[in-house]
Formats: C-alpha cells, structure tokens, sequence
C-alpha cells in the first residue's frame, strides 16, 4: 500500500461528492481550455497580421522620418545595410513612400503611396496575398496599383478603373499622373484600407522624381533569431539609421498582447474561484469525516507532512481525473476551432489600438493553450486544499481518536 | 522476571490532571511501575482509574503534568514531536478499544501501513504480513475490508498491524470491550499465545474480572494509584 493507492481509493469513498467536485472542475476547466485556445488564436493572429502584413519583425528609417515623413529623409545606401543581413539570413524589402491625393471620376482622398519591388516584398509580407479583387501588383505592369479596400469604397473605384495620383515630386514641382486599379485589397488593418495605394517601386521613384534612396526597410528575422537580437543586428548592419522592432512601433498593441497572458491567467482565476470553494467544501467534509482516523494513523506513526501530502494527493488525483475528461471535452471542440474556426467577417471591421481582427477567428492550439488553464486549476486546487489537509494534519491524534 | 534486565517502560511518580471547567480532574495522583522484556501485564480496575491516561502516556500520546515517563530507553519529555511520532511507529504497537482500521484498505493492507511508512521494501513487507495474518487466524482472509469483517477479526488485523513492525511493548486499550465474551477469550489467547512463542511484551487494559483472572502480572488502579501490582500463578 503506498499512498497514492490509497488517495486514489479515498476519492472513490464517497463517489458522489467526489463526482461532484470532479465536475466542477471539468466543466470550468474544459470551457476555459476553448476559451483559451481562442484567446490566444485572436491576439496571435493579431501579432501575426501586424508583423507579416504590415510591419515586419524590425524596420529602418532614416534618423527623423517617422516623426516627420519627408520625402527627403532617405536611406541613401539600401543595398549597403540588405546585403549584410540576407548574408545572416534575415530577409529585406525596402520601400518607397509618399503622401499625396487620389482621385477617381468623382472623389479624391488623400492617400499614402507605397512603392516596393513585388517579388522582394513578397519574402517579408503577405500583404499581396490579401487582394480581394483583381490582382496584387506586377513589375511588367508599371502603371498598375493597388489601394486599399476603404479608399476604393470613398473613390468609387475598382478594378480596371483609372486613378489619378497627385503629389509633390522631389524637385518641388507637381506631380501627377494617371495609374490602372489592378487590385483592391482585403481588409489589412485600419491605415492600410483607408488610404495606401501600393505601386512598382521604380513607377514610385519616377512620379516623386526621386532617383536613388529608399525611406523604409522592412526586415524579417529567421525564426530562431529573438526579436531584440535581430533588432541589433539590424542596428549593427544599419549605424545611425532609426531602427525599431514591431513592438516599438505599435507600442499600445505590443503591449496588449503583451498583457494578455496576465489578463487570462486573472480570468482563470476568477472562475476558478467558484470550483475552489467546492474543492475546499469537500475536501472539508472528506477530512471531518475522517478524523477518528487520521487519529488512528497519526497515533501508529504517520507523520505530519505525510497526512498533508496523503490529503493533497486526493486533491491531486480528481484533479487529474478533471483534466483527463476536461481535455476530452476541450480537444475535440478546440481542434474543430483551430482548422474550422469562426467566420468573423462581419466583425472585421473592428480594430484594437489599429490592429485588424483576423477575418478568420481559428483557435490556437500549443502549449500555453494547455498549460494556463490547466496550471491555474491546480494552483486554485492546492490553495483550496491546504487548509484541509494542515487541519487534518494537526489533529491532536488521542482527540482524534475519541473524536465522535 | 530478572532485575538486571532493562526494563522498557517506566514511569516514576507519574501524575496527570486534566482541567474540566474550573475544577481539576487529578487523573493519575502519582504512579510508578516499571514493564520488562517479555511481560503479559494486565491493567485493570474500575472505570475513570486512569488506565487509558496511563496507556496513552506510555504510548507517547500524551504528556504527564509531573513525573517521568521512560519508553526503550527514552524520557519522552526530551523528545520532539517528529521524535515521539518516530518512537510509536517503531517501538510501540498500538490495538485500540475499536476504529482500528482505515476502512478502504484491506486487512492486508491494514496490517503493512506501519512497515510501509517504516520504508520497509514490499517483498519483505509481504513475508511477515502473511505470516502474522496466519498466526493471528486470518489466512485467507487478507483481502476483506473492515466492513466485511466481525469486530473479533478486526482487533486480530488490529494485533497484526501492531506487531508488524516488531514492537518493543504493544499497548492494548481494553481491546476486548466491544466484543462479546467468546471473542474476548480468543482474543486473550491470542496474546497469550503470542506472548509466549514470539515473546511479545504486551500491557492491556480491561475491566473485564474474567480477563484479570487470566493475567499473569496484575496492576489495579484505582482513583489515579495503583493499588496492587502482583504475579498469579
Ligand atoms: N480528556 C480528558 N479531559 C478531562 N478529563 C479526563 C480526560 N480523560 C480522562 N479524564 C478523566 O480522568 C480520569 C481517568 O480517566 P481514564 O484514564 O479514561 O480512566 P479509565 O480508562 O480507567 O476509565 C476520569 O475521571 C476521567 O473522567
Ligand atoms: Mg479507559
């Protein structure tokens, strides 16, 4: 006989209210399990969205762009900080930017141009997956563009249709020129869908007349390389250059994904509470109905701390019983959940801090899917536990014994 | 029994008083007597003499409020609570007057809880278990529940349990009062037979005039002394 035998006997002593307190613990664990899954698929597809659609893992600027976009604040030697790190692995795009109007037949809106090589780009952005209608941009097409979903609704515009583009060439002069709608992009956060318009980078640098230079790098990490590493060696590649991670970018967004494990596990904990009181309830009643015979044990020999841990392994073994059926329970609706998923288009328009949901809501399932829910319960087990079993442990054995 | 043997319990001008409510309930008034190797010794007298006060110091369950009581060689007073825990377990066999048995282990399992908690290796535990479920009369029934047992066949796991880790004196509570009188008479023979071939040192207590009859060294109490401490024939 060894204890958790005999633990695992007690649990069986009084089926019902070990049954009871099982299914406490299983529902709220298998409903926070989903819950969980789905959490973390929302704030990691959210991540996902803001680093591959929009801002990659680290980028570049020339020192005072990002407080003041200029088009004269340029990188004047791209290829210089590139090559050095797609030696080291990372992949680079650069892009060229500019502000200026678009205009339809009918309306104009101020736009931001976006000029980028298709097939570069394509290794550091899904951005041209997104199109919605038509088709993401080509280099053999220098005078196709694509904008984004929000400006093609106020411009009237789509595919096939001629926009104009209006802005300040480098040399002061205006420029302007007309452009074919080739493609109207899906929803890719709240910036994007109101005003880019993306070009062929060399179409870019010829309306803006900007020769050489580039205003933006966006940079990928390999996936082995942590996010502040590849930003110094970003740094390293690109000295005096204004270098920032994602998350120094979008700090509010960074920081609510960064909060969110934190927020979860409270939650956890807040449901939890409920099945801790049942837990304690039980396990009260389970020691008081047994003290003649923890007095038995303790006037024979049984230690203390071997009372507690006899105690803390009944808890232990419903709670593992809990997790096996809520994991039963959990599993099949989260896998279903994380390839099905929930259709949100209707929701798609909702932004955080201007992070775009997913249209797509899938469930994650990894290991922090498991071990929150799952870790929370036993914290929440053991602290409802600990005061039966030091009870149990305390008792006076002789008391015990004539206890009736 | 020889004088230069040790003797494994002694107790020197033992008292006990108990408060209850404002009064004080003097439980033993002083008591001193000493057991040896190999004793089969009868405490007995009326109800509320303080055999159970006795019984319970001797089995470091409780504490005198003067005197001083020695166990295997130990004055309980110097011992911690981990100490006196370790010294029952080891040294002292306890049979209570009933609720011996935790309810979900079997009679086997009952018996092997002290060696388990001892450490002792389950082979080893197995051998003298069997043994000793056989020599108190139990073969065969290894595998019962308390519940499926008489009140007999329990205080008999009950001895089983309290001489499997080869105590140096079993204490024994009146362990023969909730049983009837044909039961009680094989439980003392049992102890007796015990006594005799395993030479266990065995201290119970009874007000049973039947079971006093039998013993071979009789202690009376009464009101908290001893009264009388002799060897029958
Ligand atoms: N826990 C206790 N609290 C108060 N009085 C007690 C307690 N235990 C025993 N007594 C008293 O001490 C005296 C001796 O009791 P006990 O040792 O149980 O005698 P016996 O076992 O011979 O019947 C009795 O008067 C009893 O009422
Ligand atoms: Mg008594």
């Amino acid at each position: 006989m060894n204890l958790p035998r005999m633990a695992w006997r007690n649990v069986f002593r009084n089926a019902r209210r070990s049954a009871v307190t099982i299914s406490a613990m299983t529902v709220a664990l298998a409903a926070l399990l989903v819950l969980s899954g789905l959490i973390r698929g929302l704030y990691l597809g959210m991540e996902r969205d803001l680093v591959e659609l929009e801002l990659g893992d680290v980028q570049v600027h020339a020192p005072g762009y990002r407080n003041r976009p200029s088009i004269y604040e340029r990188l004047e030697a791209p290829d210089s900080i590139i090559a050095p790190l797609e030696a080291a692995g990372f992949r680079v795009s650069s892009r060229l930017r500019g502000s200026g109007l678009a205009a339809g037949a009918k309306e104009s809106a101020g736009a931001q141009l976006i000029g980028l090589d298709p097939a570069r780009d394509a290794t550091v952005s899904d951005i041209g997956t997104k199109v919605a209608e038509g088709r993401w941009l080509e280099v053999s097409d220098a005078r196709g563009v694509v904008i984004g979903r929000k400006l093609a609704k106020s411009l009237h515009v789509g595919v096939g249709d001629t926009l104009l583009l209006l802005s300040t060439a480098a040399d002061g002069s205006m420029a302007n020129e007309l452009y074919t709608v080739r493609g109207v992009l899906g929803p890719v956060g709240d910036g994007l869908d109101r005003s880019a318009v993306f070009l062929v980078q060399q179409t870019l640098r010829e309306l803006l007349e900007l020769p050489e230079g580039v205003h933006q790098l966006i940079v990928r990490r390999p996936p082995t390389v942590p996010l502040l590493d590849a930003k110094a060696a970003v740094v390293a590649a690109a000295p005096g250059q204004d270098v920032n991670t994602w998350k120094e970018l979008m700090p509010t967004v960074a920081q609510l994904l960064q909060s969110t494990e934190g927020s979860m596990m409270l939650m956890f904990l807040v449901v939890y509470l409920a099945v801790g009181i049942v837990v304690l309830n039980a396990m009260l009643m389970a020691v008081f109905e047994r003290i003649r015979e923890f007095g038995v044990l303790k006037a024979v020999g049984v230690k203390p701390r071997t009372v507690v841990a006899l105690v803390f392994l009944e808890g232990a073994a419903q709670t593992a019983i809990a997790v096996g059926l809520g994991l039963l329970l959990a599993v099949p609706a989260l896998l279903y959940l994380s390839t099905t998923g929930i259709d949100v288009g209707s929701m798609s328009a909702a932004s955080l801090g201007g992070a775009t949901f997913s249209q797509h809501w899938v469930a994650v399932l990894d290991r922090q899917t498991f071990t929150g829910p799952i870790g929370a319960l036993a914290f929440v087990v053991s602290v409802a536990i600990g005061y039966p079993a030091l009870k149990a442990a305390r008792l006076d054995p002789l008391e015990a014994i004539h206890h009736r | 029994m020889s004088d230069s043997a040790q003797p494994i319990v002694s107790l020197r001008d033992v008292t006990r008083t108990y408060a209850q409510g404002k009064t004080e309930v003097l439980a033993l008034r002083g008591v001193s007597l000493e057991i040896f190797p190999g004793e089969l010794t009868v405490l007995s007298g009326p109800s509320g003499s303080g055999k159970t006060t006795a019984l319970n110091l001797i089995g470091a369950l409780d504490r005198p409020t003067s005197g001083s009581v020695r166990v295997d060689g130990h004055e309980l007073a110097t011992l911690s609570r981990g100490e006196l825990s370790e010294l029952r377990r080891d040294r002292i066999g306890f049979v209570f007057q009933a609720y011996n048995l935790v309810p979900i282990l079997t009679a086997y399992e009952n018996a092997e809880v002290v060696m388990a908690l001892q450490g002792i290796d389950a082979k080893a535990r197995r051998a003298r278990v069997m043994g000793l479920l056989a020599q108190v009369g139990l073969e065969g029934l290894e595998d019962r529940r308390p519940d499926e047992m008489s009140g007999g066949q329990q205080q008999r796991v009950a001895i089983a349990r309290a001489l499997a880790a080869k105590p140096a004196i079993v204490l024994a509570d009146e362990p023969t009062a909730n049983v009837d009188s044909e039961t009680a008479e094989a439980l003392l023979n049992l102890m007796e037979q015990l006594n005799r071939e395993l030479k266990v040192t065995f201290l119970f207590s009874t007000h049973d005039p039947r079971v006093m009859a039998r013993a071979r060294r009789l202690i009376r109490m009464v009101d908290g002394r001893i009264v009388e401490d002799k060897v029958q024939g």
